[in-house]
């Protein structure tokens, strides 16, 4: 009975440093942040696909928005006067690479069909033009809400992207 | 006698100006147009209800207190599409998703069309901004038109109206 106790006590002990450890790697492999201050946010670019007006002033103004709402970097928009003084400019360059959109009717009427989706490949670089990171960002829409919500979703993902990436201070 | 040829002449009369009454009060040029502001507007809230016009070179947007202008010269877009809303929207619309037997799915085939007008501007430090409004069909083509003949540029050019193109895709800019 005592052994059974033992070897139960020393598992548990086994299965927690194995977490413990996992933990730590996951801390470790987290890239080092790049120094920005500020970004730039250039608007969305649709040139292969056809983007309804609407959908692509959404994507670019939820942006900003969630881009602010993160903090840490002074956001400015394209064409800003000032952004080019600012030390340790980021300027974000999205394209649009797929477009599916769906419809409201439909998600509310069936749950399952309907959704729109729209796919941005985002291209961070530095003034001098330099890619600094690049990402593939998926924005859906499934079951509530109107068609415009997938540009929310995007700019949610975006900024996160960013506020994970990018810090005023380099490498925290 | 005369009098069946004085109705005779009325209705002939009525009948041959007819075609131009309802272009006069479909137009009503700085007439407030009920929008919906989406998103754009410095200093507005998303999905903000108020009223829209166009006069003396520049876009107002009155919600109560809160009023906004914006230089028709500093438009670089505009551009007009389509959307719909479910007939029962807003609080009481989310509240009938709940309703019981899918009567709420059902209140979802019941749809009103909307225009969208989508309008990209700068601001006094060259910030280039976007806003997009809802309204009433046809009250979007109105606008733009108005705000063009006040300085405002566009990418999609107006066809003339009624013409058989004005009705094709391309056309018809962005409608859905």
């Amino acid at each position: 009975m005592s052994s059974l106790l033992r070897g139960g006590i020393v598992s548990a002990f086994l299965l927690t440093a194995l977490i413990a450890g996992s933990v730590s790697r996951a801390q470790e492999n987290k890239p080092a942040k790049i120094k920005a201050s500020a970004i730039k946010v250039e608007m969305i670019q649709s040139d292969e696909i056809k983007l309804p007006a609407e959908f692509q002033v959404s994507l670019y103004e939820d942006l900003i928005q969630q881009l602010q709402k993160k903090g840490g970097l002074h956001v400015y928009r394209e064409g800003d006067r000032n952004a080019p003084d600012a030390a340790d400019l980021v300027v974000l360059h999205s394209t649009v690479r797929g477009f599916k959109e769906g419809s409201e009717r439909k998600r509310e009427v069936t749950t399952v069909a309907g959704a729109t989706s729209i796919t941005i490949h985002c291209v961070f670089k530095d003034k001098e033009g330099k890619a600094l990171l690049e990402s593939d960002v998926k924005g859906n829409v499934r079951f509530f809400g109107g068609n415009l919500r997938a540009t929310y979703d995007f700019a949610k993902k975006t900024a996160q992207i960013t506020h994970d990436h990018f810090s005023p201070a380099a490498g925290a | 006698m005369a009098a069946r040829i004085r109705r005779a002449f009325v209705t002939m009369w009525m009948a041959a100006f007819s075609p131009l009454v309802l272009p006069i009060l479909a137009q009503q040029p700085g007439q407030p147009v009920k929008v919906t502001q989406i998103t754009g507007l410095m200093g507005v809230k998303k999905n903000t209800g108020g009223n829209l016009t166009v006069e003396g070179g520049n876009l107002h947007f009155s919600h109560e207190q809160t009023k906004v202008e914006v230089a028709t010269t500093s438009m670089e877009d505009v551009v007009t599409g389509g959307d719909s809303q479910r007939l029962v929207h807003g609080t009481l619309g989310t509240l009938t998703m709940l309703a019981p037997y899918g009567s709420g799915r059902f209140l979802s085939l019941f749809r009103t069309k909307l225009d969208t007008l989508t309008v990209k501007y700068r601001d006094t430090d060259g910030g280039l901004h976007g806003a997009i409004f809802t309204m009433p069909l046809g009250k979007a083509d109105v606008v733009k038109k108005e705000l063009l003949a006040q300085g405002a540029h566009t990418t999609a050019p107006e066809e003339p109206a009624n013409s058989a193109a004005a009705q094709t895709p391309a056309a018809k800019e962005q409608k859905q």
